[in-house]
This record gives structure tokens, sequence and C-alpha cells, in this order.
């Protein structure tokens, strides 16, 4: 640990850290686009820039290692009018349609205009370099030319995390846009994070754009279910007037032990299932009708979802002994060979399948001998042949004696044990 | 399909033992690219993409950096005018005006017949002689519009 001055505070910080890592870290205000934890410093973008005693001119905190020491001011009216002079470049040519972009709210540009900007233009609207404004890029993601900063945060994901290498900085001066190769397209399983990662309007996801402002959403943490890698996520949700409470996309949340700042595009268009064909209600005799068959039957099995908590199996764990009942997770339903990867993407597409295996419940089909399944939410339930079944089921379409309705577990609290290896 | 002719390919041997990388070889790539083919093609940055270990996104990157690639088709004879300080100070406006006229086509365009297209580029290195201009390799120096006339003659 090393003591520096930033503001004439004094920080303990690491030694060999950016600077910008040790103001980031330690909550201090710092202006920057091209910087990003993930992907490391670049120095393009120069809106980061500092004063450090001892140096004539303003230094970028990116390319800063801290030295003990050190007395840095990231306030001033020197420093503020260094950035007010790298936005108005930033925004020589950048078309201002704020209000029609889907970034706005959750935009840097913006931020850092009504932080540090608040200047009169020198340039009219007339006389900017145009771009292309509506580009599919593929995957999801809509490019827009002229709000691009080119702060390469994008290209570095696809040339440096993913290795895909579709995505470049073309041309030069005022004309230098983001690009593919012609008649390419950005392809990767892992696409839509440079739609986070770009902190301006210019990636947006064609998924998620026009469909709400961010500022009426509410972010609840959670976890991905789609696979067992069991990344960290944010649910963004909204009860539009009128209308049922909605998701409206998953974002990533930070997580080094697990997904680091990204999340797979299959996870992340998951949302859709926990918003559609829900099951919402149930008949009123149904729980009489489920009580009269668990009383009539014999030999009942209890098959269940291998993505409940460990609360809900725990519970069921419990309920079976009960009853009577034998419990059952058949697993080959959850298991995808062609979508584990080596990063994020695991073969096993159930978020607690390690639950399952520590409660030792039989991962393979029930035996015919069984007169009642009840299941809970168990994705192959109608490949199974029963003389009755009971399905307590987040989503309609089940075949059953009886159907019951379940919360999906984006409406639950729980624990899931995860597969990291 | 696009490949290397075989004195290119000695060419690209004798060139890596040049550089302590091989990427450094992406500009000398090009060159020969659109020396060979007269433009540079998808194709072609793809199959120059092994020789300096780059993806090909990188070439083409650079292929749109540097304006004196040519990723579109140029006329057979390429006429680069000199836009530069002493040229546009020495009379470069009304040469451009003749060159216009003369070949009924506008800045970055071709004839309909494919000879002759128009380009404006910054200093020839050639400030002594203004206006010049470069047709492919040839430098045409102290130029008039009668001298143009003349040019424009002998290259039909
Ligand atoms: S598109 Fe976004 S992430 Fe990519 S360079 Fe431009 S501003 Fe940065
Ligand atoms: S890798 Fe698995 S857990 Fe992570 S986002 Fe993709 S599907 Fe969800
Ligand atoms: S964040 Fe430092 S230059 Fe961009
Ligand atoms: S300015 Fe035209 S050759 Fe130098």
């Amino acid at each position: 640990m090393i003591e520096i001055f930033v503001n004439d505070q004094s920080l303990h910080v690491n030694e060999g850290v950016l600077l910008i890592e040790a103001l980031i870290q330690n909550r201090i205000d710092i202006p920057y686009f091209c910087y990003h934890e993930a992907l490391g410093m670049d120095g393009n973008c120069r809106m980061c820039m500092v004063g450090i005693e001892g140096q004539k001119r303003p230094q970028i905190a990116c390319d800063t290692i801290v030295k003990a020491g050190m007395r840095v001011h990231t306030t001033g009216e020197r420093i503020e009018d260094v950035r007010r002079r790298i936005l108005e470049l930033e925004l020589v040519n950048h078309p201002v349609d704020c209000p029609i972009c889907d970034q706005a709210g959750e935009c840097k540009l913006q931020d850092f205009y009504m932080d540090y900007g608040l200047y009169d233009s020198a340039v009219s609207k007339g006389e900017k370099v145009h771009g292309a404004k509506h580009v599919d890029l593929g995957a999801n993601v809509m490019l827009d030319q002229e709000r691009c900063v080119l702060c390469a945060r994008c290209t570095r994901f696809t040339c440096n995390i993913t290795k895909t290498h579709e995505l470049g900085i073309i041309g030069r001066g005022d004309h230098a846009r983001i690009s593919t190769m012609p008649g390419r397209k950005l392809s990767n399983p892992y696409a839509m994070n440079v739609v986070d990662l770009c902190p301006v309007g210019a990636l947006t996801s064609k998924d998620f754009r026009f469909a709400q402002r961010v500022w009426f959403l509410s972010s609840t943490p959670s976890v991905c279910h789609s696979c067992a890698k069991g990344c960290n996520i944010f649910i963004d949700h909204n009860a539009p007037k009128y209308q049922k409470e909605r998701i409206y996309r998953f974002r990533p949340r930070r997580n080094d032990a697990v997904n680091g700042h990204f999340i797979c595009d299959a996870g992340r268009l998951s949302y859709k299932s926990l918003n559609d064909h829900r099951l919402t209600c149930n008949n009123p005799d149904a729980m009489d009708r489920a009580k009269a068959l668990i009383q009539a039957a014999h030999n009942i099995a209890l098959l269940v979802d291998a993505n409940l908590y460990c609360e809900q199996l725990d519970a069921l764990v419990a309920f079976a002994q009960r009853i009577g009942a034998q419990l059952y997770c058949p697993n080959q339903c959850y298991y995808d060979e062609g979508f584990g990867d080596e990063w994020l993407r695991r073969p096993w597409r159930a978020a607690n399948l390690a639950h399952i295996n520590t409660l030792g419940i039989t991962q393979s089909t029930p035996s015919e001998a069984h007169d009642l399944i009840i299941s809970f939410n168990h994705p192959d339930l109608s490949s199974l042949t029963c003389k009755h079944k009971i399905a307590f089921s987040t989503h309609e379409g089940v075949e059953a004696d009886v159907v019951l309705a379940l919360r999906s577990w984006a409406e639950e609290a729980g624990t899931l044990i995860n597969i990291t290896a | 399909m696009f490949t290397f002719t075989p004195q290119n390919l000695q060419k690209i041997e004798a060139l890596k033992s040049r550089y302590p990388s091989p990427n450094a070889l992406a500009l000398p790539l090009l060159w020969m690219v659109q020396e060979q083919e007269g433009t540079i093609s998808l194709e072609a940055m793809e199959a120059a993409a092994p020789f300096c270990d780059l993806p090909p996104i990188e070439l083409y990157r650079i292929a749109t950096f540097y304006t004196m690639f040519k990723l579109a088709p140029t006329g057979r004879h390429h006429i680069q005018l000199c836009k530069t300080l002493s040229c546009a100070l020495c009379g470069k406006a009304e040469i451009l005006a003749h060159l216009q006229e003369r070949l009924g086509i506008g800045v970055g365009e071709m004839t309909p017949d494919g000879r002759f297209s128009l380009e404006q580029v910054e200093c020839l290195g050639s400030c002594g002689t203004a206006p010049v201009m470069q047709i492919n390799d040839v430098n045409f120096e102290n130029l008039t519009p009668k001298k143009i006339d003349e040019i424009l003659k002998a290259l039909s």
C-alpha cells in the first residue's frame, strides 16, 4: 500500500495500480470513455485528464501508475476547462439526438456534458459530418455511426476478449467509424455485450431499443438460469400503465468469481420466456382435485425441476417424505453439448443441478410403476406416461389431470449452487 | 479467388526477414495487392491476412485509413491533382475546373469508359514546380490549362 493525495485527501492504494483504478475504487468522480475494468486502458478518449503536481500539463489518469506521495487534482478550473474542450471535440460531429436515442438516461456523453460541458457549441448543426444511422451489425446489435465517440471498447472486446475480430475502426479523421468487413456480420455468442460496453448510444440492442425509457425500469439483482454457470445479472423490469409487470432486459452484473462483467447472448435473451404464456391462476377446485389424487395414489413420483432454488428443493424433499413419494429429476433434457464453450457457457442448461446432486435425487426417468406423477415445473413431464399427473407449472400448455400455477424464478428469492469449473 | 503471383510470393519471403514481426508486412502486402490487381478486394485482404498474422479486419482498417489504397476501381489513367498550399496558391483551382470540364467528371469519379479518374491529393513533394499532378506514377509540373490539353491528348 502506498499513500497518494487526491484533492488534498489522503488515499491508501495498492502499488502498481493505474491512477484511474485508484480513483474509481475510491469513488472519486472521474469521467472516462475508453478505459474499462475488463478491457484495460487504451488512452484514446482523453476524458480522464487530471492535474498532477510537478507535471506541467494535465495527464490521463488511465495511463498513469500511482506513485507514493503523488498529489493529484481532479477538480479545479484548469482541469474542468480541459474536459470541456475535449467534450466539445467529441461532440463536433455528434448528432445530439438524445430525444430519440435509446441510451438517453444511461449515456456517459450526456452525463459528462451535464457535469463538465455546458458550453455553447461553436459548430452549427448543418456542418456536421454524417455517418450511417441504422447499421444492423448482426447479433441484435444496431450501430449509429454518428453517435460513436471512437473509444474502441467494442473493437477491443471483439479483438481481445472474444477474439472473433468482427469490428474495427475504419477510415480516418472525421470519417473514422466503426464497421465490420463489408458483407460480414457481428456474430459470436457474446456479441451483445458490446451494447453494455458502449458508453454512448452508438451501439444499441435491437431487442431492447424503443421498448422502454431506462429511467422507468427497476433493476433487481439476480442470477441467470439458462445454464449451470449462474452468471450474475440485473433483471430490468417495469409495469407500464394499464399493463402487467414485464421484464424488459437482462444485463450482466459484475461478479469476478463467476462471469466478470459479461453474460452470453442466449442468457441475456432468456428473459423473454418469463414474460409470455405464463400460468397465473388456478381453477377453483384444483387444490381439492390434487388432494384427492394424492390420497388415492399408491405409488407417487415427485418430479422436480433443476432450476428450483435450494430452499424449494429442500422443502420438496420434506414433502416427498410426508406423502411417501419418490423424488426424480430426469436430467437428459437439460443437456445440450453444443451450448458449452471455453468461456461462460456450460452444456448443462439448468441453474441448480449441483443441489440436485447434493440431495442425491435420482436423475433418471421414473419407473413405470408409479400411478401418479407430481411435477414441479419439470420441463420433460409431457414425455412421460402415467395414469395421473399433477403439474405445478410456471407456464401454460402443460397436460395433466390438475395444473397449478407456480411463480417463476424471477418472482422468488432463493439460493442456487452453480458450476463454476 | 485472389492469389499472389509467384514473384510477389518471393518478395514476401524476402521482406519477412527485414521486420521483427510479421505484422509489419501489412503495408507492403497491401501495396503488392494493389500493384498486382489495381484495387484491393476483400478476398485479397483475406488472402493477405495470414502472411502478416493479422485478422482481415485489421487489413481492412489499414486499407481504409490510407487514402492511397484503392478499394474501388480507378481509371486506367488515375489523375491525382495536388491541393496543398503551394499548388493552391499557384492556380490549382483553375486546373481542377479545367480537368473537370475536359473529362466531364467530378473529383472522386471515373469516366464511363474507364479511362480516367480524378482525385485531389496532399502535397506531391514538388512544390517548386506547382501546380502539380500525378498520372499513375508520373508527375506533371507547372500545369496550365493548355498543358493539360496536351497531356490528355497524348494519353488518348
Ligand atoms: S461504437 Fe460505442 S463502444 Fe464502439 S467505439 Fe463507438 S462509442 Fe466506443
Ligand atoms: S453463460 Fe449460462 S449462466 Fe451465463 S448468461 Fe449464458 S446461459 Fe446464463
Ligand atoms: S479513459 Fe483515459 S484516455 Fe480514455
Ligand atoms: S503543394 Fe503541391 S506539390 Fe507541394
